[in-house]
């Protein structure tokens, strides 16, 4: 990851959603993008050059597009309509997103369209977050990555964010990730946790 | 299946990918391989790969969004919200010109400035300083255009959504589902939730404090709920929401005014509104 003087960063062209510019460098901003805050809080996350990411919830394409700076390929699926019109804008400029239209919790529908992931990068405001996340298990390359952003009101109001936080950590590794790391993204995003797994 | 076929049967033609990507009925235990074109011959680099790819995708994308966006409903949305915000707008600047006007005219009674809003701004067009006047103009003429639109709202939703607008009248139907989040999304609602559509606040502390429920939500704008007795109101709101959760799907997937379900759903509503249970 690119950081200057303490900035996180990714190099492209600019222009995507009114970001900053530092040199040729577009500035990441930690209080849009959850990517960019789970940075800020732990440092060791990386993308790397070769990687291909399968994105989930790529909405306006705004952190995708950081992504895209950074990674080989990135398979970005969201379901509205109209984040999905801006997507394909940015897509038009980044040459490598393939942005899909449909819907998250049917991956079937897309299966026919995807290479094995090294990363898969999920921020879907959904009540199943964790369901979502173990039925494209088989779309990640062994030993591939998982980084859920979990918005723990979209689950249950009923129960407490930690609560959820526990359940989901539960559901995951039922369905065969191995739970790495955890991350609150207070101060940049309230209620969010960042879930990192493994395939083993 | 892949996207670009079977081996032995590759193909980068967007239209064959399409129906190739729209036919998959499982997932692939192995994943497409890029490589796999490339021995074919069909593409060199990864580039173009991706290149491939991306042209299915983006027409796939860009068909399912037209008629996504296409649904009669999206258009009666955004009207029903225009009208709404146009509301506020409308209130917020009634408010505001009051105020205003007291502080110009010494002696206004405070019972003045209670009293009928769209009254008083009437009267202020005539009166009152020239900037506070023309202020006080523009209000009444986004009235005007706010009547229009209500009208056009009603006749719309009459066409689109029949038999909801049938039992509560085009306007509260067609709020009911702006705030449900389209015709489809409402006719997967159960009848207890379209019941408190409009009333989340009341629910959520109702279900996080146990203080009592929410009765009804938007569908308290119709007569027939806001004029009930208070012993039956909540029960005229849960029968009439059942049958309201019966007509979006009748109007989801057929489309059409079914008479007989309208007469008798009105009539059951009916006699429970006359206190007969």
């Amino acid at each position: 990851m690119i950081d200057i003087k303490g900035t996180l960063v990714s190099e492209g062209q600019g222009g995507v959603y009114n970001e900053r510019m530092l040199g040729n460098y577009r500035v990441w901003d930690p209080y849009r993008s959850k990517l960019a805050a789970l940075w800020y809080l732990d440092k060791t996350t990386t993308l790397d050059k070769d990687a291909v990411v399968l994105y989930l919830g790529a909405a306006n394409g705004t952190t995708v597009s950081h992504v895209a700076d950074y990674v080989e390929s990135v398979y970005a699926v969201e379901f509205a309509p109209r984040p999905m019109e801006d997507l394909l804008v940015v897509s038009k400029k980044r040459k490598n997103i393939i942005p899909i239209y449909a819907d998250a919790t049917r991956p079937v529908l897309y299966a026919s369209l995807l290479e094995p992931a090294d990363l898969l990068y999920q921020d879907v405001a959904q009540p199943n977050q964790a369901g979502i996340a173990v039925k494209h298990l088989p779309f990640l390359k062994s030993g591939g990555r998982l980084i859920l952003m979990l918005k723990t009101r979209s689950v249950d109001i009923r129960k407490s964010s930690d609560e959820v936080f526990a359940d989901t950590c539960a559901e995951l590794t039922a369905g065969g990730y191995v739970v790495e790391k955890t991350t609150w993204l207070n101060p940049y995003h309230q209620d969010h946790a960042a879930i990192v797994c493994r395939k083993p | 299946m892949y996207w670009y076929g079977e081996i032995g049967n590759l193909s980068i033609e967007p239209a064959v990918c399409e129906a190739q990507v729209r036919n998959t009925k499982t997932i692939p235990s192995v994943l497409c391989n890029w490589q796999d074109l490339k021995a074919a011959g069909l593409i060199k680099t990864r580039e173009e790969y991706i290149q491939a790819v991306r042209a299915v995708t983006f027409s796939l994308a860009e068909k399912g969004i037209a008629v996504d966006l296409d649904k009669k409903d999206a258009a009666l949305l955004q009207m029903v919200k225009t009208l709404d915000e146009m509301d506020n707008v409308i209130n917020l600047l009634t408010e505001r010109v009051i105020d205003w006007h007291a502080a110009t005219t010494p002696g206004t009674s405070h019972k003045y400035t209670r009293s009928n809003g769209p009254r008083i701004v009437q009267k202020i067009a005539k009166s009152g300083s020239p900037s506070l006047k023309r202020v006080a103009r523009e209000i009444l003429s986004l009235s005007a255009v706010r009547t229009d639109l209500m009208k056009e709202v009603s006749r719309e939703a009459v066409l689109v959504i029949p038999n909801m607008s049938a039992l509560v009248g085009g306007l509260v139907a067609a709020r009911l589902i702006a705030r449900a989040g389209g015709l489809e999304a409402t006719a997967r609602l159960p009848g207890s939730s379209i019941q408190v559509i409009g009333a989340e606040s009341a629910l959520f502390s109702h279900i996080r404090t146990g203080s009592s429920s929410p009765k009804h939500g938007i569908i308290f704008q119709h007569r027939r709920v806001h004029n009930a007795g208070k012993e039956v109101r909540g029960k005229v709101a849960r029968q009439l929401a059942a049958k309201l959760a019966i007509a979006s799907r009748l109007d989801l997937y057929r489309g059409e005014l079914d008479a007989e379900f309208v007469e008798t759903a009105n009539a059951k509503i009916d006699k429970i509104f006359g206190g007969e249970s």
